[in-house]
């Protein structure tokens, strides 16, 4: 907050004094807290109140409007608003809210006066002038970027300090005492002579209490009080344990429905292809079948590039059940024809070559220091260069896609399981009103669809980034339209998951470094070409059948949206991950983004970019470490050098600012306790900062004994430690991996250890529980993930030909925390990284090959001629 | 069509299916069991895992038709309220993290603590190998199988 602003403006401004909640758009935490109390009390439609319920005997039902995919994250918010209202966790229980993007969306009103800065620069993406969001609607439900904690963390604690003042006080009204004398615990308030009364006794007389923004944040508990928060007195609640082990959660899969058939879709192979023709009769002879629909019409092109979420073209089966429905897609999969070009000519062998001829040229730089050429030029120099690459990779969580629609009274009602369920509705809804569902589309057509569709979300069978893209819902939302009052579940098969994924970009990555007498580097070149997934999400030249006016105008979209970026160009936030703000401390830096196109649909997998940029620079930090004969650990910690915040001058695009905060400005949420602090100081978020990536690096060897194992390891043949470090989604992740190489090239991984920095670990036994299942993830696309394509259809089918990492194949894994008090970060996205590189460097350290393309472990058919090693 | 009588957690259905029907798809779909999951339709992730006489099988690829001879148990069946000593220790230890394929994989481990009480990593790896877990949760799997045999190190 500005000093400009006094306190009292600004709440007038939000609304305070006109005693009118509007929750669609957020005003104050304060507001919030004073109109739930008042509403709850009164008798208030439920759907009025974004987070808690209180009912009249006291219970709490606290709204989760975050996605649940395995994260934990509905008792983690929950549990932060229980801590601080000192709630009975056998009192609550949790709601999952459906799709109300603006609800949830954290808002300050715009400057009311001309002379009113907002202390960040986050303007609102939703372009409404009356709104400045913190939180903008597009992220306050989608579930991606590991921000549900960093971005509601404060705001949660805000609702129940305020919930709490409110009982204290009117307790102490009703006894006639100082609230200061009076405490809260566990439902009940303590008065200072023995008075005690539960909370469901004082819901009358906290109605009326208003406490301010201000005694709301001064009534917040110091950490020592937490009772689950961190290391709190009390263990975390884990709300949906007990369910999940009992197979109860309702997953998509599990909604049923009266009336409810099963659709099969029989897809295009290639991206951007079209139905020619089909024959329905083979399918409609099988029991159980009931209608067979095209996706779209013969001649009318489905997803693929440029696209967004709109899916592939198809043919769905549609039957009373679903082996009824696999069958009639079986008979009818023989009859279709697809119109394929132009995206049948993709071939990824043919196309990795192409990427790397991209980073063999010079690309666009959008970060540089001083002169990279100078340096490499001086005569004499001892420069080393390498080349990496990261196939194409699925996501494919547990749960294959699925989701049920029904279409009626001109409306739509979904139940899916989504990571976004902001973009499902807006798509669907789009369906409903027979826009053709183009995405991308101005704030008043999204309005309309938010209006035509309901989305209620269910548990997610995991996401990893695959179920943030809504295409599946699309589809069941396009056959309900064509099959009014009848709810359709689409059900995918694994194959179809392996096959129409949004992958994660295919990536070359070339980098170049001249070294000192010290063999550290004078001089860093790193050149970055990876499928953006923007070329998928928004229209481009790759896209068959548009005009040159739908491209300049979808061009002009692109430059305007998500950081920029031009295509056939990495997005700023492609580029904002491991790419710009790369930490090593070194004189001369040149860091270039090559041309990549797209020919499938690319989308983003558990840390995205951060796969292929930390991939390359921590392998290429091991190689340069290990060549110099230094210690891996030590050479890292001097290329990251004195401790520092990541001088973002150097960046070329500065609009790629807003992404090193992943849009959480969260120390603005902060703002108006911050009493006389600077604006500029509060809105510092979360830059690179090195002294948290040196602390990862000097805890995890600490953890894994790395000085005495190194020296131990230095007799024995064919084993060795490799360590990789890097900051994604705001929080910093370091890992060493313990590896033995035999003679005959064979893997075995002894320890993997793994500890991160991720501010106040909210939820402790959850961020364990991430950083294990991140290595495993990390794992295995390390060894055994590639996606390949063949003429544009993908090559891969199942887990037998797309493996990934079993139990058997799991070493022993050691993760920790670095202990803060600071606002959290990230949890579920930063542990996957710095896997690869750490196993890489390992690897080479235990006398194996170096490996420098993903994945490691060879298979019979790659044909291909990277350096292998074996992994049963 | 044929009619099956389907032994069902100790509860005899009549089913009138498609005798080739993958028994996952007779529990999901005409019996309305959803604790049994669908993962890969091939055996390859385990997350459709029931026991057949007490012996664990992928419910995918097993036709409805050989598993009328058996007696099926899925994972409501394991117990009624969450009380199996596999169902108690994956809450405890906090196995779960999006928990689709944790039915699957506790039927696995159940089946193996009845023919094998006091396991050994060699026999855990074996059994559990064939139940995948994209989250990752395969370590505290391990370490609840470990407890619940009496090989617990930690």
């Amino acid at each position: 907050m500005s000093t400009k602003v006094n306190r009292r403006d600004f709440l007038r401004a939000a609304g305070v004094g006109s005693g009118a909640l509007v929750f669609g758009s957020y005003l104050t935490p304060a507001l919030q807290a004073q109109g739930l109390i008042h509403n709850l009390i009164n008798g208030f439609p439920v759907d009025g109140i974004p987070v808690v319920i209180l009912k009249v005997n006291g219970d709490v039902v606290i709204i989760t409007h975050r996605p649940e995919m395995g994260q934990g994250i509905r008792s983690s918010l929950a549990a932060v608003l229980a801590d601080e209202m000192e709630a009975d966790w056998k009192r609550v229980t949790l709601k999952q809210a459906d799709a109300d993007a603006k609800k949830y969306a954290v808002a300050f009103p715009a400057p009311v006066e001309s002379d009113v800065p907002l202390p960040f620069p986050y303007n609102t993406l939703s372009k409404d002038p009356k709104l400045q969001y913190l939180i903008s609607p597009e992220g306050s439900q989608f579930t991606d970027s590991s921000r549900s904690m960093t971005a509601y963390f404060t705001v949660m604690r805000l609702f129940g300090a305020g919930l709490r003042l409110a009982m204290i006080r009117a307790a102490a009204k009703k006894w006639g005492v100082d609230a200061k004398a009076c405490r809260a615990e566990k439902h009940r308030v303590y008065g200072p002579s023995g008075q005690s009364s539960d909370y469901r006794w004082l819901l009358l007389g906290a109605k009326k209490e208003t406490p301010t923004y201000d005694e709301i944040s001064a009534a917040l508990k110091k950490p020592e009080d937490f009772r689950y928060i961190g290391k709190g007195k009390e263990p975390m609640p884990f709300y949906d344990a007990l369910d999940l082990v009992r197979g109860k959660s309702v997953f998509g899969a599990d909604v049923e429905l009266p009336g409810m058939l099963t659709a099969m879709i029989e897809r295009c192979p290639v991206a951007n292809g079209a139905l020619m023709s089909y024959d329905a009769a083979p399918a409609l002879a099988i029991d159980g079948v009931r209608a067979v629909l095209p996706m779209f019409p013969p001649g009318k092109r489905g997803g693929g590039v440029g696209r967004g979420f709109l899916p592939h073209a198809g043919v769905a089966v549609i039957a009373t059940n679903t082996w009824a429905a696999w069958q009639g897609r079986r008979a009818l999969k023989p009859t279709i024809k697809w119109h394929v070009s132009p995206h049948d000519t993709y071939n990824s062998v043919a196309f990795r070559k192409e990427l790397e001829d991209a980073t063999s040229k010079q690309g666009n730089a959008v970060r540089k220091l001083k002169d990279v050429d100078d340096a490499f030029a001086q005569v004499g120099v001892d420069t080393k260069e390498a080349h990496y690459y990261v196939p194409h990779l699925a996501q494919t969580p547990m749960e294959p896609p699925v989701a049920v629609a029904v279409f009626q009274n001109g409306k739509m009602e979904v139940w899916a399981p989504t990571q976004s369920p902001d973009y499902a509705q807006i798509w669907t809804g789009q369906v409903a009103l027979g826009i053709d569902p183009c995405g991308m589309t101005d704030d008043v057509c999204n309005e309309k669809a938010r209006q035509a569709s309901t989305v209620h979300v269910t548990m997610l069978g995991g996401g990893f980034g695959r179920k943030s893209k809504p295409d599946y819902i699309v589809e069941a939302a396009m056959l309900a339209k064509q099959m009014p009052g009848v709810p359709i579940r689409v059900q995918w098969t694994r194959e179809d998951d392996v096959k129409f994924s949004y992958y994660n970009a295919a990536s070359s990555q070339y980098l170049k470094a001249s070294l000192g007498a010290d063999k550290l580097p004078t001089a860093l070149l790193q050149r970055s070409a990876l499928t953006s997934f923007f070329g998928t999400l928004i229209p481009n030249y790759s896209t068959p059948d548009l005009s040159q006016a739908e491209i300049k105008g979808a061009a002009d979209l692109r430059a305007a949206t998500f950081g920029g970026g031009a295509y056939p160009y990495a997005s700023g936030i492609e580029r904002a991950q491991g790419l710009e703000d790369m930490p090593y401390d070194i004189p001369n830096i040149r860091l270039e983004n090559c041309k990549a196109e797209n020919h499938i649909r690319v989308g983003w997998m558990r840390s995205v970019a951060n796969v292929y940029h930390a991939f390359a620079i921590n392998s290429f930090a091991g190689e340069l470490a290990i060549a110099a004969g230094r210690d891996q650990k030590d050479y890292l910690l001097d290329l990251i050098g004195k401790d520092r915040i990541i001088d973002e001058k150097t960046f070329i695009d500065q609009s790629v600012e807003r992404f090193r905060n992943n849009e959480l400005p969260l120390a603005a949420i902060e703002v108006p306790t911050v009493k006389g602090g600077k604006a500029n100081q509060v809105v510092a978020g979360f830059p690179p900062d090195t002294s948290r990536l040196r602390a990862v690096i000097e805890k995890v060897a600490q953890e894994s004994d790395w000085t005495n194992k190194v020296a131990k390891y230095k007799n024995m043949k064919g084993r060795g430690l490799g360590i990789a470090a890097h900051r994604s989604f705001l929080s910093y992740v370091a890992v060493v991996v313990d590896a033995s190489m035999s003679n005959d090239n064979k893997l075995t991984i002894n320890d993997v250890y793994a500890t991160i920095h991720c501010g106040l670990a909210v939820n402790r036994d959850r961020v364990l529980a991430q950083m294990e299942g991140g290595v495993v993830y990390g794992l295995s696309y390390a060894l055994l993930g590639e996606i390949t394509v063949k003429n544009g259809a993908v090559v891969q089918n199942n887990f037998d030909d797309y493996p990934v990492l079993r139990l058997n194949q799991t070493p022993r894994i050691h993760v920790s925390i670095v202990d803060s008090n600071e606002p959290p970060t990230g949890v579920g996205e930063p542990p996957t990284p710095a896997v690869a590189p750490a196993l890489a460097n390992a690897i080479a350290a235990a006398g194996g090959p170096r490996l420098r393309a993903m994945p490691f472990a060879a298979k019979n058919d790659s044909g291909s001629t990277d350096e292998k090693i074996v992994f049963l | 069509m044929s009619v099956f009588q389907l032994n069902v957690n100790g509860k005899v259905h009549s089913v009138d299916i498609d005798g080739n029907m993958p028994l996952l798809w007779a529990i999901r779909d005409v019996l309305g069991l959803k604790g049994t999951k669908f993962g890969c339709g091939v055996a390859q992730c385990g997350a459709c895992t029931v026991h057949l006489d007490g012996k664990a099988a992928r419910s995918c690829i097993t036709d409805v038709g050989v598993a009328a001879l058996s007696k099926i148990k899925t994972i409501e069946g394991l117990s009624y309220d969450g009380s199996h000593p596999c169902q108690k220790m994956w809450v405890e230890l906090g196995v779960p993290q999006c928990g689709f394929c944790q039915p699957g994989q506790i039927m696995t481990a159940a089946a193996l603590l009845d023919e094998h009480p006091h396991p050994d990593d060699a026999t855990i790896d074996a059994y559990m190998s064939g139940n995948i877990c994209r989250c990752g949760t395969y370590p505290r799997i391990k370490d609840a199988i470990r407890r619940l045999g009496g090989s617990a190190t930690s």
